[in-house]
């Protein structure tokens, strides 16, 4: 039942005056706000390139930044050169001096893992205090995870050792000697970050003969304790190169010639990652099987790589119609004018007969 | 250099004298890599400190390549291709595990309501053009209202001034116009919806654009609100304060009101809520409907109750018991004001 029209309306809320204490409950509302500021991908290429840094479920190789602070000197700048030379061709070289202090601020580091999607770093510094400094940075998520600070006292570089060299892109063997790397948290830091700058990215499978080099990873022996503030034992870094000869059995016999660079490092600073955002990039995706069976992440459809490394796309055309085939041009099959015209007449006469039956209906 | 030295760096180069480890050199050759715990000899180490890592490396070296060797293999034009295993010694990932895809407002109430989705094939057949036509965009089949060379205007009434393809344009026009609403409500819903799994403000590198987006309309959203707090919190509250070009309106709450056509019930228990907090309602109602304790103009409850607290109060004085239970608490006015 309707009230009477000249019932006066029912205030239900009265006017308030505005409380500064009550801005915060002033309606703003999100939504029409992040629509507008909500902007898609101008074009396909910047939405493909977005895409590519999205978070993935298999993900890409890591990239690793090279940057050399304000003064470096000769020997870590050839250290830089032939890091970058194994890293190729997922490493990017700065060339110019940064202002860059990664314990202190690695807002720089960030910035630059941001803009190239990388995140693996090694800045090179020198000073009085460090000498010979190679900073070593792992990201996640665009932020610093851990870092991990070394010396290089000794250094041979692989220019300065005159035997042939593993090609750019071949995945090296990795081995490890001491406990320390079992039991020492700083070690095991060093041990991981080492594995994901060179082999990080995981295959499911490589082809045997594309064993080229290993890079050799030792710890020193541990004299007196390994309390805090100790010196930690030195870490040799040495790279051979892999020659596999008959053996008699399946498994060849390795011989293993040096190949450079060889570093004697000394662990100086390091920065942990904290137990929450390591945890969160320990994360594994729970993949179905039908997925890694269907080749996730990896198979790419009708796209192929041929011998000259030429990208190969197959793509169907559909069926070709022969019936506007050009055969061979003889004057006996021309159809001549006589021919032509009768078609057309013929052609005309069927449409009009089409359209009076429209016309019917 | 001399000769003895030469032999001795070539000897050195060629041995393949494997060492003896006490414990089994770890295989991961998920990750190419071999891990040998034993602990370095010292005294070797300082003798020769170079042979030693070789022979060190050629053990493990050889214990890792037995171990790639030994892996199922596939051929290939490559030669045999190993199938590695998954790691052992598991790495960090690089970005975070991607997050489902946000469901849209349509999504969400198709699952509640159990509908199932079927999607719409870009082609439908056109029986009269015999063959397969766009169901939208150029030619599409949706524009077959307004495209037709005839329009039929029923006699049912209707305007015949109406133009019959200006009309269905304009429906075809605002139902485009109201899926990208939609779209873009459900773009907004989706970069409000919560940031990261670790809750921390997303970076300029990785964050999606929705989340950027959402990350600065937040940012925006709190310097509109401080900006409108610092303007009124002068002595005078503003009052003198120039305002400047394109700040802010205050936003307060909107006044609401009834309509005068609307439910009786409603307006009724409005009224009577406003009447039982002046307390004329209960007066009024009191001697009408009885109570629940009104006999003969003596109010018994309150009688009973009477009673019963001057029996407390006597005991009390006695110095018996603590206390009985308190009075019930104050009447409150029944459906409150929304």
């Amino acid at each position: 039942m309707a009230t009477p029209a000249t019932s006066p309306p029912s205030h239900t809320v009265s006017t308030i005056s505005i409380n500064p204490l009550l801005l915060n409950t002033v309606n703003v509302s999100p939504l029409p706000l992040l629509a507008l500021l909500y902007s898609k991908p101008k074009n396909a290429r910047v939405k493909r390139a977005l895409d590519e840094r999205e978070p993935k479920l298999v993900e890409n190789e890591k990239t690793c930044i090279f940057v050399s602070g304000n003064k470096t000197s000769e020997r870590i700048r050839d250290a830089m050169k032939d890091m970058n030379s194994m890293k190729r061709p997922y490493a990017i070289n700065f060339s110019k001096k940064n202002d860059i202090h990664p314990f202190d601020d690695a807002s720089s580091l960030e910035f630059f893992s941001g803009k190239n999607d990388a995140s693996l770093f090694v800045t090179g510094l020198h000073s009085k205090k460090r000498p010979h400094d190679l900073v070593l940075t792992r990201m996640f998520d665009g932020r610093v995870l851990d870092q991990i600070e070394l010396g290089i006292d000794s250094y041979r570089s692989m220019a300065e050792v005159d035997t042939p060299k593993a090609s750019v892109g071949t995945r090296p063997l990795m081995v490890f000697h001491s406990d320390l790397f079992d039991t020492h948290p700083t070690f095991t830091h060093l041990k991981s970050y080492l594995l994901d700058f060179y082999n990080g990215h995981h295959e499911t499978a490589i082809p045997l003969a594309s064993v080229e080099h290993v890079i050799s990873v030792t710890a020193g022996p541990v004299e007196g304790s390994l309390e805090e503030g100790a010196a930690l034992p030195k870490v040799h870094v040495r790279v051979y190169t892999i020659k596999l000869l008959a053996s008699g059995s399946k498994v060849p016999r390795v011989q293993l010639t040096e190949m450079g660079p060889s570093m004697d490092l000394t662990i100086r600073r390091v920065a942990e990652a904290d137990s929450e955002t390591m945890k969160a990039a320990m994360k594994r995706p729970r993949i179905s099987q039908k997925d890694l069976d269907s080749g996730l992440g990896k198979k790419r459809k009708n796209i192929e790589t041929d011998d000259m490394g030429d990208k190969v796309g197959r793509i169907h055309v559909g069926k070709q119609d022969l019936s506007k085939l050009q055969s061979r041009k003889m004057k006996s099959l021309k159809i001549g004018r006589k021919e032509r015209k009768a078609a057309e007449a013929d052609a005309d006469a069927d449409a009009a007969g089409n359209d009076s039956g429209m016309d019917e209906d | 250099m001399d000769v003895s030295q030469q032999l001795a760096d070539y000897a050195a180069a060629n041995a393949a004298e494997v060492l003896e480890r006490p414990t089994p050199v770890e295989l991961d050759t998920g990750l190419l890599a071999a891990y040998d715990t034993t602990p370095v000899d010292a005294d070797e180490y300082k003798a020769a400190l170079e042979p030693h890592l070789l022979a060190l490396t050629l053990t493990s070296t050889q214990a890792l390549l037995a171990g790639l060797f030994s892996l199922p293999t596939k051929s290939s034009e490559h030669g045999p291709v190993a199938q590695l295993a998954d790691p052992t010694f598991v790495l960090p990932r690089e970005k975070p595990l991607p997050k489902p895809k946000p469901l849209t407002k349509w999504e969400r109430f198709a699952n509640a309501k159990g509908i199932s989705h079927v999607k719409k094939d870009k082609k439908v057949w056109d029986d009269e053009r015999q063959e397969w036509v766009a169901r939208w965009g150029r030619d599409g089949k949706n524009k077959d209202a307004e495209d037709q060379w005839l329009h039929e205007v029923k006699n049912n009434g209707s305007d015949p001034t109406i133009d019959p393809r200006a009309t269905a344009k304009a429906e075809r026009k605002a139902r485009t116009e109201k899926n990208a609403k939609q779209h873009a409500r459900n773009l907004a819903e989706a970069a409000a919806s919560p940031l990261s799994t670790l809750d921390r403000k997303p970076t300029a590198g990785t964050a999606s654009q929705g989340e950027k987006a959402n990350a600065r309309s937040i940012r925006k959203a709190e310097l509109d609100r401080g900006m409108l707090v610092s303007k009124v919190s002068t002595a005078s509250l503003g009052r003198f304060d120039k305002s400047i070009e394109g700040e802010p309106r205050v936003k307060g709450i909107k006044r609401k009101f009834e309509t005068n056509l609307g439910d009786h019930a409603s307006e009724k228990a409005s009224a009577m809520d406003v009447l039982n907090r002046l307390g004329t309602a209960e007066r009024k109602r009191a001697p009408k409907k009885g109570g629940s304790g009104v006999e003969g103009g003596v109010n018994t409850r309150k009688a009973v109750r009477y009673e019963e607290r001057a029996a407390q109060l006597a005991n009390r004085r006695d110095g018996k018991s603590g206390g009985g239970r308190g009075g019930r608490g104050g009447k409150s006015g029944r459906g409150g004001r929304k």
